[in-house]
């Protein structure tokens, strides 16, 4: 079959704009399948509770925003003392933007015990140092994500939601939230937002458990702990709590599945549209190849073969480019405060490839075996 | 035996409630290294009888052997693994690949066989200046003329080195001079290598390169039924 190989190359070469045009329409598709496809594992990656998850998020009941979910500050020794829980981390959000845009920036505060004891060590210092957090009562600690985002260096002061920071240090962490949010002294977040601005009153807590078995079990106890209260609680693990807030872009995303497969559709479409109108044009040309000696499967080969090459090509210029722009810049989107990134891995490249590859398989497979079963003199009569 | 044996072939076409039966009954022997005419009116079914020879078409019934072989039964893949070896064609409209140049249309039926780069190299290169086109090689078939577009068709016909090599008009879209040119070149295969052709020609002139010529009417031949190289010759020549 080797030795057929020039035959289908030289076409393409050949008729580079024929090729030109299905390489480029597959690519654009195949781009927008691949980018729909991140988004879609981004919201996967950010929202689906999965086995070994620990952490808690204890909101104000009934309430969605960081700007109305108020809780006393006081409550994080009556939620440690809770059997399960490991660490109580009070929390202080403060967002440039509370609706659904790209590039929020998102404060948490928190009390430098904590800090030290519970945040510090999920991330990896890349640059400044947490002694540098320690001695400013404006600094924080700027999640990788951020950070590159926003073009974000150590010894920068930087400006969103109406305070300034100074950038003590930065910090890579694989919480996707973490990477996303830059940590201040609570007492900081707490005067500097004025907003409700009284010292004690926190947005959120964050709860680890002991064991990820009991999450739930823990979080009905944390609630229950709370229901008498003034302020009553309502507590969820951690992905849940960014489903619930993050639900118009939930949604959203999910109906842009549709497009994602319309996408594939046009892959599809595309490549069959090339093989089928190129058949038409070859009907005679495949005819004179049998008379020469060309079995029909060797025939049917090389037009599979051809369909193949235009996916390859087309696919594999879709789905780098779409590996290219996510990876080179991670996008976030976010809402209330939480973000789902959208970004790309090998294995997207991957999938996008062998989409783009079955499909135009499938779109050639059809035309070609038309052509092998199909009436040999005849095709000379016409 | 003869090299090509017909016995009883028919051929029909159905359309509905029509039956068109464009080759009747035909039996007809050629011995090897015959070159042969066929004549008749249009419609007579001499492209018909053609492509069954080559095994591009089947007949409805009869018995059909080239060399020994019987064709008939033969499945379509079987037949064109036999073609590849055993027939060459040369069509009234040349029919070569346009995307591919003289050098690539004549190499194409050797990409079936088992041969070295080197040995297809070889024999397309032979074949080409056979033909009168060695300095044609990286032409394309829109860049050559009617008549060098006929004789690469004629060069790929012939580079498997076939024994049997059918043409249908061979001459029929050409001028004059170059349907001479090409009849030139087709005898001397015929004299020179030996083949067996089997030519279709509407034009007489054409015909008297051959050494006998037969004649279709309405799917039946209207000439003796045995032609050989050595039997007395009916038309033509
Ligand atoms: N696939 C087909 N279906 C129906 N009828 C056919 C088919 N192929 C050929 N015929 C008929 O068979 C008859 C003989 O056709 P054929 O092409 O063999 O004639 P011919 O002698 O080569 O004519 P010409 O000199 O015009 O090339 C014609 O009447 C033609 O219409
Ligand atoms: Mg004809």
């Amino acid at each position: 079959m080797i030795r057929f190989a020039p035959l289908v190359t030289k076409r393409l070469v050949r008729q580079p704009l024929r090729t030109l045009l299905t390489v480029v329409g597959v690519a654009v598709a195949m781009f927008l399948y691949c980018v729909v496809e991140a988004t879609q594992a981004g919201v996967t990656r950010a929202t689906a509770v999965v086995a070994g998850d620990s952490v808690l998020v204890v909101y104000r009941e009934n309430r969605y925003c960081p700007f109305t979910s108020r809780l006393p500050q006081h409550y994080q020794p009556r939620i440690a003392q809770i059997p399960g829980v490991a660490h109580v981390v009070p929390m202080k959000i403060l967002v440039s933007n509370c609706r659904a845009s790209l590039d929020v920036v998102t404060f948490r505060g928190v009390p430098e015990q904590d800090f030290l004891e519970t945040t510090l060590p999920d991330f990896e210092i890349v640059a400044g140092s947490a002694e540098a957090w320690s001695h400013r009562s404006d600094a924080a600690l700027v999640g990788d994500a951020l950070a590159s985002r926003r073009g974000i260096k150590v010894g920068d002061r930087f400006s969103a939601a109406g305070i300034t920071v100074y950038v003590a240090a930065i910090g890579r962490t694989d919480e996707l939230q973490s990477r996303n949010a830059a940590y201040t002294h609570l007492a900081f977040l707490q005067e500097a937002a004025q907003r409700g601005g009284t010292g004690g009153v926190v947005t959120q807590f964050n709860v680890t458990v002991s064991d990820p078995e009991r999450l739930d079990a823990i979080a009905q106890a944390i609630d229950a702990e709370f229901a008498a209260d003034s302020e009553p609680t309502f507590t969820q693990p951690e992905k849940a709590f960014v489903g619930r807030a993050a639900t118009d872009v939930v949604e959203i995303v999910g109906f842009a599945r549709w497009l994602g497969w319309g996408a594939l559709a046009a892959v599809f479409a595309l490549v069959a549209n090339a093989i089928v109108l190129a058949i038409n044009e070859r009907v005679r040309e495949y005819a004179i190849l049998e008379t020469l000696g060309f079995t029909g499967a060797t025939i049917a080969g090389l037009i599979v073969a051809e369909g193949a090459l235009l996916g390859l090509l087309g696919g594999g210029a879709g789905a780098v480019g779409a590996f290219a722009l996510l990876s080179l810049q991670t996008y976030s989107v976010s809402m209330e405060g939480v973000h789902v990134e959208v970004s790309a891995g090998p294995s997207l490249l991957l999938s996008g490839l062998v989409a783009s590859i079955v499909l135009s398989v499938l779109a050639g497979a059809v035309p070609a075996l038309r052509v092998a079963r199909g009436d040999l003199a005849g095709a000379f009569r016409t | 035996m003869s090299f090509v044996e017909c016995r009883a072939l028919e051929r029909t076409y159905t359309r509905g409630d029509n039956t068109i039966t464009p080759l009747r009954a035909l039996d007809l022997e050629i011995e090897q290294g015959t070159f042969l005419a066929l004549m008749g009116p249009s419609g007579s079914g001499k492209t018909t009888l053609l492509n069954l020879l080559a095994g591009i078409d089947r007949p409805s019934s009869g018995e059909l052997r080239i060399d020994g072989q019987e064709i008939t039964t033969l499945s379509r893949a079987a037949l064109a693994r036999w073609r590849s070896v055993a027939v060459g064609y040369v069509f009234q409209l040349y029919h070569l690949v346009p995307v591919l140049t003289a050098y690539e249309n004549v190499e194409l039926p050797l990409l079936l066989h088992d041969l070295s780069r080197k040995e297809r190299h070889r024999r397309t290169a032979l074949t080409l200046e056979l033909v009168g086109l060695a300095d044609r090689h990286d032409h394309y078939p829109r860049q050559l003329s009617g008549g060098q577009e006929q004789r690469v068709a004629i060069a790929r016909a012939l580079v498997t080195d076939p024994q049997l090599i059918l043409a249908d008009e061979p001459t029929g879209d050409l001028d004059a001079e170059a349907a001479k040119g090409i009849m030139t070149l087709l005898a001397a295969l015929h004299r020179d290598l030996g083949k067996t052709l089997v030519m279709v020609t509407h034009d007489p002139k054409t015909a008297t390169f051959a050494d006998l010529t037969l004649h279709l009417e309405k799917g039946r031949l209207v000439s003796p039924a045995t032609v050989g190289a050595d039997a007395p010759a009916e038309g033509g020549a």
